[in-house]
C-alpha cells in the first residue's frame, strides 16, 4: 500500500469523534503539563499509563502522543515569561526569549516560539510519514543478531550524550539495567534478586520508577536545594510579528526543523544537542549579533524561533526509531514503548505490518495536535499563564498525591509506596551528583530486551560471541557506538555542553 | 567547590555503593539453582555482565572521588536550602504515612494528609485548610482514576471509620 492511501486511512480513523477527544485531551494536558514546573510528559504518561486497560489502543496511543508534544509547545511559555525552563529542553529559549520579554517583547516570543513549533512539528510529521516506512522495511531484515546490536548503540548513545559525563551516564545505565534484571527469568524461570520479597518476583514497574525519579525525587531535591526563583513574570504583550519579525524567524524555524528532526530519529538521546546547536547556528548566521543576550542585547527572535523549531522536531524525530525499531530515545519514549507494550503490541518492523491502521491514525493524529496545539497556545496563551498563580505547595502537593494514586492503584501495595520513596530519595541523590535520569528509565526497559535478543542470537550462531562481528549489519552498529563513544569527548572540547531532557 | 586532589568523601560513598550493588549482583548470580537441559546462555551470564559493568564503572567513580571530586560536575551549590531538610523530612513523613495508613483509615483520608505534609513541607502555614484542600481535591482524582481510567481504588473511608 502506498504511502498516501495509508495516510488517508489514518485521517480517516484520527478525525472520528472520538479519537479527536484523545487527541484534545492530550494537548490540553501536554499544554498544561508543559507549563507548569515541576511536572512533565514522562511522569504524565507514566501516571496515565493505567488507561491502557480500559480504552483502546488507538485513543490512548494518540492522547499519550498529545502529551508528549503538547509539553514541548507548553515549555515555551513558561521559559520566556518566567525565566524558569519547564521543560530542560527549553533552556535555550529561555536565555533569549526571556530577555525579548524583559524588554517588552513576549508577545513576539511567545508567537514565534508556538509558530515555530507549529511549522517544525508539521514538517517533521512529513519526513515521519515519509521515511518510518523505509526504516520500517529496511528493519524487517533484522534478526537478533542486529537488534542487540542497535540495543547497545542505544544503551550507549543514551548514557553518553546526555549529561556532563559520560562516566555517570553510565552509572545510571548501569543502575537501570540491574533494576532490569529483578524479577522472574523468563526463559529460564529463575525469580532473580526478588530477596524473598512476593512483590519483586514481577519486576519493578516502569510507572513506579519513573514517578519515584521525577515526581518524589524532583520534590525532594528542589526542597532541599534550590531556592524558589523569585524574578517576578513578565507581562504579556501583543502577540503581533512585525514584518521583520517574521523576516528573522521563517528562515530560522526551517534550519531549527532540518537541525531537530535527524537528530530525534537517531537514537541519540533527548531534544538537548539540537536546541543547543540550532541556536549556535543562529547566533552565527543573524544579521544582528548585538541583540543576542552574550552580547548584552534586547533578545534576538531567531534565539527563540530556531531552538523552538528544533526542540519541536526532534521530538516528532525520536517517534522514527520507536515506531520503527522499537527503541526508545528518551524517557517519554521509553514510557510511550511501555504503553504499547501494555497492548501486547510490540514497536518494530512488524508493528507497520500488523497494527497498520492503528501506526497510521498515530501519524494522522500528529498532522491533526499541531493544529489544536497552535490554537490553544496562541489565542489561549493568557489562560496557560493563569496555571502558574498555583501555589507552589498546593501545586507540589497535588503531583504528590497524583503519584502516590498512581502507583498505588497499579496493584493496591503499600510496599510499592515505600519503594518509591526510596527511589526518590534515589533520585535525589542522582540529581545532587549530576547523574543523568534518562538512562536508568530505558536501560530497566531495554535490559530484558537486550539479553532475550543476545539468547536468540546465539541460539541461532550456535553459541558463536563473533557473530555480531561477521555479520555486517549488526558490525556497523556496533562500529557506530565505538563513535558514539568518541564524539562527545570531541564536542566536550570544543566547549559544547550538553544537558538531558526528560 | 572541591580543591584539586582532594577526597570528596559523599562521592566516594556513591562509587562505593556502586561497586557494593554490583558485588551483590555478582554474588546473587553465583547461587542461582542450576538450569536443567540444554542451555544457550544461563541465568547468570547476563547479570554477572551487568555486574561487571557496574563495578568498573563504581572503580573508576571512586577513583574519580579521591582525586578531587567528580568531573563537570553541573551544580557546585554546596548545602541545602535553609529550611529545605525540614521540608524534606514533611514530604517523606507523608508517603510513609499514606503507606502505613492507607488500609487503615481509607484513600481519601490518607490522600488529604499526605496533600497537607507536603504543603507543609513547601512552605503552607494553614494545616486544617490544606488537608480541606486535600480531600477536595482528592474526591475527584478518586472518580477520575476509578471510573475514568478503570484503575479500582479501595474505599473512599473504610466500613469501620
Amino acid at each position: 500500500m502506498d504511502i498516501l492511501s495509508s495516510l488517508a486511512m489514518g485521517f480517516s480513523s484520527a478525525l472520528t469523534p472520538i479519537n479527536l477527544m484523545w487527541g484534545f485531551i492530550g494537548c490540553l494536558l501536554g499544554t498544561a503539563i508543559g507549563v507548569l514546573p515541576g511536572i512533565g510528559p514522562a511522569l504524565t504518561v507514566a501516571l496515565l499509563l493505567p488507561i491502557t486497560a480500559k480504552v483502546d489502543p488507538t485513543g490512548a496511543l494518540i492522547m499519550f502522543a498529545g502529551i508528549y508534544y503538547g509539553a514541548q509547545f507548553g515549555g515555551s511559555t513558561t521559559s520566556i515569561l518566567l525565566n524558569t525552563p519547564g521543560e530542560s529542553s527549553s533552556m535555550v529559549t529561555a536565555l533569549e526569549g526571556n530577555l525579548m520579554a524583559r524588554n517588552g517583547r513576549a508577545g513576539p516570543a511567545l508567537a514565534t516560539a508556538a509558530i515555530g513549533s507549529f511549522v517544525a512539528g508539521t514538517i517533521a510529521t512529513v519526513l515521519l510519514t515519509l521515511f518510518a516506512p523505509i526504516v520500517a522495511r529496511l528493519a524487517l531484515n533484522f534478526g537478533p543478531t542486529e537488534y542487540f546490536a542497535i540495543l547497545v548503540l542505544s544503551f550507549t548513545t543514551v548514557s553518553a550524550v546526555l549529561g556532563a559525563s559520560m562516566l555517570r551516564g553510565f552509572a545510571s545505565l548501569g543502575v537501570g539495567l540491574t533494576i532490569g534484571l529483578i524479577g522472574l527469568d523468563s526463559t529460564s524461570g529463575i525469580a532473580r534478586y526478588t530477596l524473598g520479597v512476593p512483590e519483586l518476583v514481577d519486576g519493578i514497574e516502569v510507572v513506579l520508577v519513573a514517578v519515584g525519579l521525577f515526581a518524589v525525587g524532583e520534590a525532594l531535591y528542589s526542597l532541599l536545594y534550590q531556592t524558589e526563583a523569585n524574578e517576578g513574570r513578565h507581562r504579556l504583550t501583543s502577540l503581533w510579528m512585525t514584518r521583520a519579525d517574521w523576516k528573522r524567524s521563517v528562515p530560522a524555524w526551517l534550519r531549527g526543523t532540518l537541525i531537530g528532526f535527524p537528530f530525534g530519529s537517531i537514537p541519540a538521546g533527548g531534544a538537548e544537542i539540537p536546541t543547543f546547536l540550532s541556536y549556535s547556528t543562529e547566533r552565527k548566521l543573524s544579521k544582528y549579533p548585538q541583540e543576542f543576550s552574550a552580547n548584552k542585547g534586547e533578545g534576538a527572535i531567531e534565539g527563540v524561533a530556531g531552538p523552538e523549531a528544533a526542540n519541536n522536531a526532534s521530538a516528532t524525530g525520536s517517534l522514527v526509531p520507536l515506531l520503527t525499531l522499537g527503541i526508545p530515545t528518551s524517557a517519554t519514549a521509553a514510557i510511550l514503548l511501555a504503553a504499547f507494550q501494555n497492548y501486547n503490541l510490540q514497536p518494530g518492523p512488524m508493528l507497520f505490518e500488523t497494527s497498520a491502521d492503528l501506526v497510521w491514525t498515530l501519524v494522522a493524529s500528529l498532522y491533526i495536535g499541531n493544529v489544536i496545539l497552535l490554537v490553544l497556545n496562541l489565542p489561549l496563551v493568557g489562560l496557560w499563564v493563569k496555571l502558574l498563580q498555583i501555589p507552589r505547595p498546593y501545586l507540589n502537593a497535588g503531583i504528590l498525591v497524583f503519584a502516590t494514586i498512581g502507583v498505588y492503584g497499579m496493584r493496591h501495595s503499600s510496599f510499592d509506596l515505600l519503594l518509591m520513596l526510596a527511589i526518590g530519595w534515589g533520585g535525589v541523590l542522582m540529581r545532587r551528583f549530576d547523574f543523568p535520569v534518562a538512562p536508568v528509565i530505558v536501560g530497566m526497559l531495554l535490559g530484558p530486551m537486550a539479553e532475550k535478543q543476545l539468547r536468540n542470537a546465539l541460539s541461532i550462531g550456535e553459541g558463536d560471541w563473533t557473530v555480531f562481528l561477521t555479520q555486517p549489519i549488526s558490525a556497523f552498529f556496533l562500529a557506530l557506538t565505538l563513535l558514539v563513544l568518541v564524539v562527545p569527548h570531541v564536542l566536550h572540547k570544543r566547549g559544547i555542553k550538553l544537558h538531558e531532557d526528560d | 567547590m572541591a580543591t584539586q586532589r582532594a577526597v570528596v568523601p559523599t562521592q566516594l560513598a556513591v562509587g562505593i555503593g556502586l561497586i557494593a550493588i554490583s558485588v551483590i549482583l555478582a554474588m546473587g548470580a553465583y547461587r542461582f539453582p542450576p538450569e536443567m537441559g540444554f542451555v544457550i546462555l544461563p541465568a547468570y551470564v547476563y547479570p554477572y555482565v551487568v555486574a561487571a559493568f557496574l563495578g568498573g564503572v563504581g572503580l573508576l567513580l571512586s577513583y574519580q572521588a579521591l582525586s578531587g571530586g567528580f568531573r563537570e560536575l553541573g551544580n557546585d551549590d554546596t548545602g541545602t536550602v535553609p529550611g529545605g531538610k525540614a521540608g524534606a523530612a514533611w514530604v517523606t513523613a507523608g508517603l510513609v504515612g499514606v503507606a502505613l495508613l492507607i488500609n487503615l483509615i481509607g484513600f481519601v483520608l490518607a490522600a488529604g494528609l499526605l496533600f497537607a505534609c507536603s504543603a507543609r513541607g513547601f512552605g503552607s502555614r494553614h494545616p486544617v485548610r490544606d488537608l480541606a484542600i486535600g480531600i477536595a481535591l482528592t474526591l475527584p482524582i478518586y472518580w477520575l482514576f476509578n471510573a475514568g481510567l478503570g484503575v479500582s481504588l479501595p474505599s473512599l473511608i473504610n466500613i469501620w471509620l
